[in-house]
């Protein structure tokens, strides 16, 4: 049998809420409680007590940045100082410490920073299409709960949907 | 107390008034677009001129070898730095009164890197081999001098410059999502559907969000207090009176910070105007940076006077004639002017009925940027007037028009990004300020309860 | 590879010069300039503008502190002659001062070049890269005697600069400069390193007097010294010696005697640590006679 989405939309996040600990504790056959999506127009970090810990693992992208970075860039400068006809400067020596600390810090910071957002892209898995359940609500005031199940569990999981109150469940177009 | 934001506003209509700044602009945004242009083009007839003619168009000479490109280049820099202390320093704090004036404040910090950025060009003399101080690979084996204070400069402007755009675009994604959904077919919705990278505001993508925007505000803050250090550093690196002064790096970056902080009441001014956002740009959230520009201003004061009384004190005889000559030399009525302007004008601030007054209020932060462009210029000049070698002093050399030209042409190139940006892009955060009144009615609720708990 | 060559070659790259780095060999190019030989006629300058190619820039822009005199006369005047009250001639005390660039050992303009184009030579000098220079003037604000000059206008192409007369004259060794470019004294490099390869070719080293300097030639007073400072019995290598000034310190030995030195050598600016070249021997003063 396949599956199928459904997105309902609710008027505020306890209506939401209450319906996604229903559908945890409900155990409807067919459907798997990781399928379900939570679409906010603000960040509700409360969803993680239900929802359960998601990972986030854009903090490694960002270290990994910033060493890489960092470490670039004190080489690529020294390697360079040292290449350049190693010609003497004001009485200093070929490779400099502090200035290249001083650029390796700036290095530090642009590595990470751009690996952050690297991470945040692939993490977050944007740029994406948009799927076919989306409501422009979302993005003014309404909360979404997107899940994708079995046909055979649809008919349960929209009663609970509606239960709490749901102003409007949207189907994906019949298959 | 005055609240920073009403509780009781409905999301949708947050979103109808920024998208509402979107709108078909009114006349007069056409005339003040076509004025910034104006002054644009009077800057690049002057830079045209003194490409042609060599840089004794902007009439500098042999002490006298840097201008106004410097001080004001430096000036845009401190105008940059106050997007960061709003965006990212009150972030990390939980300040959540930053919200509703964060954007334009980080776009005021993009626009005046861009600006800062063209005046290192326009000061080169062989502007056409510019690209001589970048690190590129090439066949001969040239690498630029990374001892320079100027190249950490570059290097420093560059990532500074992109992180705030990135730290910008990031933090605007779910607002470019919201113009997505809300904008009828054409250009722009083509655009945002573009730029908010089919965002959809799932659990997963808040959560990445919330961890890169917090990252990136962790980076932004000791980057920018690296950028004005550095370009503290062009000045105290050097051995010339009057800039080898070991408290130039943090004095310049609490002249960044001041500036930028006036800079930003200048422009909530405005904003709060134009787009009629007293809803969201309350007197209160006026009221605190204010407060906040009043500390800075007196930390400001502060290190001016200890450079004073470090030079005083410290028996070193050029830069001791270097301070005499700024207070009573050619440069004295400037000199005592920035003084007037940085340290006796914001005292108004102290007072709690200017602390809400706009008209005072936006006086007030005119003043002090003058004052703080002042600063700039005699931290520069008075020191190549009045240099160690005596024989070499010259008090009377005076900036020419193409200078001045081009300093005034760049506030048109600033005004002229600021006011695109404002119609393009939200100069709201609407899904924050939609958090703030979400979280500001949830700790109301609660404390509601707990206090029919009670009874 | 880049990274292998700086771990290996590392304790090499990690020098201070001149204090803990081995001293040049085998040139040291230094002067000498006796104050009191020196009669401020100017013919020194003017041999440096016909040398070099320097642009005569007119009256007007010279005024407005925009000359290019790589070897400039300075006056000064004795304070207690100087002035009118003090005596009937007031221009009694004037003293001079040829200045020009000290190529220092340590030169401040050279670490703050963004693009490298100022450097320290084997044999001493501070060169300047007129192809790599971008015009930041960033040298010359950190210069201590501001003797850097820029080309404000390209002068080549002014007028008058070098009239249709004069344009044989120019010295075809020497570069004619366009605009935006810094320079400054040389020490007439293009002479030194004619008289280096012709030692080379023929197995030696410059000896004393083989080659001068355009200002040293034409000084009538012979109150310029130049030479190697690395070969002993050169003239000038003698008078900094007899003179006890020492290039790699920057406070002398024999200035810390008590009451001081009776010696008349010194370096300009000595104590900002640049380690000049360029040593002056005081002029005997009247008043101090």
């Amino acid at each position: 049998m396949g599956q199928r989405h459904i997105l309902a939309l609710f008027n505020n996040f306890e209506n939401a809420e209450a319906a996604i600990y229903e559908l945890r504790a409900a155990d409807i056959k067919g459907f798997n409680f990781d399928d379900l999506t939570l679409k906010s127009p603000i960040e509700h970090h409360e969803v993680e007590d239900i929802l359960g810990q998601r990972s986030a693992k854009v903090h490694w992208f960002t270290l990994v940045g910033a060493l890489l970075g960092g470490l670039l860039g004190f080489f690529l400068i020294s390697g360079a100082q040292a290449n350049f006809y190693a010609q003497m400067k004001g009485g200093k020596p070929i490779v400099p410490l502090p200035p290249n600390f001083m650029l390796a810090y700036e290095m530090f910071i642009l590595g990470g920073v751009c690996l952050s957002v690297l991470g945040f892209l692939i993490c977050a898995g944007l740029p994406a299409k948009r799927s076919s359940l989306y409501s422009a609500k979302v993005s003014e005031d309404q909360i979404g709960v997107l899940v994708k199940a079995d046909e055979s569990a649809m008919a349960k999981i929209k009663g609970v949907l509606l239960n709490h109150e749901a102003l409007e469940i949207q189907e994906e177009a019949g298959k | 107390m005055e609240k920073d934001i009403r509780e009781d506003i409905a999301w949708a209509q947050i979103n109808k008034d920024v998208l509402g700044s979107l709108e078909a602009p009114r006349p007069l945004y056409w005339v003040i677009l076509l004025a910034a242009i104006a002054m644009i083009g009077v800057a690049v007839g002057c830079e045209i001129y003194q490409y042609q003619v060599g840089i004794g168009a902007a009439n500098m000479n042999n002490p006298h070898a840097w201008g106004l490109y410097i001080s004001t280049f430096i000036f845009w820099i401190g105008m940059s730095h106050s997007g960061t202390l709003l965006s990212a320093i009150l972030h990390l704090m939980h300040a959540d009164w930053r919200k509703p004036i964060y954007r334009f404040a980080e776009a005021m910090t993009t626009f005046s890197l861009m600006t800062a950025g063209l005046f290192v060009m326009i000061h080169l003399g062989r502007l056409w081999q510019f690209y001589y101080s970048l690190p590129y690979p090439d066949e001969r084996g040239l690498w630029p001098n990374f001892q320079s204070p100027l190249l950490w400069d570059a290097m420093a402007i560059f990532t500074y410059l992109s992180s705030s755009i990135i730290f910008l675009y990031v933090g605007m994604i779910p607002d470019l999502a919201i113009c997505r959904d809300s904008m009828h077919p054409g250009w722009r919705k083509k655009l945002y559907s573009l730029l908010s990278l089919g965002w959809e505001g799932t659990d997963r993508q808040w959560r990445n969000f919330r961890v890169t925007y917090l990252m990136i505000a962790c980076f932004l803050i000791p980057l920018a207090v690296s950028v004005h250090s550095i370009v503290a550093a062009d000045f105290a690196m050097s051995q010339q009176p009057g800039w080898h002064v070991t408290s130039f790096p943090p004095y310049f970056v609490a002249g960044a910070l001041y500036s930028g902080c006036s800079g930003i009441i200048t422009l909530f001014i405005i904003l709060r105007y134009v787009f009629k956002f007293e809803e969201y740009m309350t007197l209160s959230i006026l009221k605190k940076i204010v407060r906040l520009t009043f500390a800075i201003a007196m930390v400001w004061t502060y290190l001016n006077a200890v450079e004073f009384a470090s030079v005083w004190y410290s028996h070193d005889q050029p830069s001791k004639d270097v301070l005499i000559q700024k207070a009573s030399g050619t440069y004295a009525p400037f000199w005592w002017g920035m003084i007037f302007c940085g340290s006796i004008v914001p005292l108004t601030l102290a007072f709690k009925r200017a602390q809400t007054n706009i008209p005072v209020l936006f006086a007030v932060s005119l003043l002090v940027n003058l004052g703080m462009w002042l600063e700039r210029w005699m931290i520069v000049a008075p020191t190549f007037s009045h240099g160690i070698y005596p024989w070499t002093w010259d008090h009377d050399q005076w900036p020419s028009f193409v200078q001045w030209g081009i300093v005034f042409g760049s506030f048109g190139w600033f005004v002229l990004l600021f006011m695109v940006f404002c119609k393009v892009f939200p100069s709201v955060s609407m899904y924050e300020v939609k958090e703030m009144v979400y979280h500001r009615s949830l700790h109301l609720k609660k404390s509601g309860a707990a206090g029919r708990g009670a009874h | 590879m880049s990274v292998n060559n700086l771990l290996e070659n590392w304790s090499q790259f990690r020098h201070f010069h001149p204090v803990d780095d081995k001293p040049h060999d085998p040139y040291k190019w230094a002067m000498s300039i006796d104050l009191d030989a020196c009669s401020g006629c100017n013919a020194c300058s003017v041999a440096c503008y016909a040398e070099n190619n320097l642009p005569v820039v007119g009256k007007e822009k010279y005024a407005h502190g925009q000359a290019m005199h790589w070897m400039r006369i300075e006056h000064y005047w004795d304070e207690d002659i100087g002035t009118k009250e003090g005596s009937d001639f007031p221009d009694q005390g004037a003293q001079f001062l040829p200045m020009m660039c000290q190529q220092c050992e340590a030169a401040p303009c050279e670490t703050v070049c963004p693009v490298g184009a100022t450097n320290h030579t084997a044999d001493g000098l501070n060169s300047q890269v007129y192809n790599r220079c971008i015009g930041s003037r960033y040298c010359s604000a950190n210069c201590p005697y501001k003797v850097r000059y820029f080309n404000w206008y390209d002068y080549p192409s002014t007028e008058n600069v070098w009239p249709e007369t004069m344009t044989q004259q120019l010295n075809p060794d020497v570069t004619v400069r366009g605009k935006g470019v810094m320079e400054k004294c040389t020490f007439c490099v293009q002479r030194l390193n004619v008289a280096k390869n012709d030692a080379r070719n023929e197995g030696r080293t410059v000896h004393d007097g083989e080659v001068q300097t355009a200002c040293q030639q034409a000084c009538p007073t012979s109150a310029i010294s130049f030479g190697n400072l690395v070969d002993p019995a050169s003239r000038v290598a003698r008078q900094w010696a007899q003179q006890q000034v020492e290039l790699d310190k920057d406070k002398q030995t024999k200035d810390a005697e008590p009451g001081g030195s009776n010696l008349r050598g010194y370096r300009i600016l000595e104590e900002l640590r640049p380690y000049p070249s360029v040593m002056y021997l005081e002029r005997v003063r009247e008043s101090a006679v």
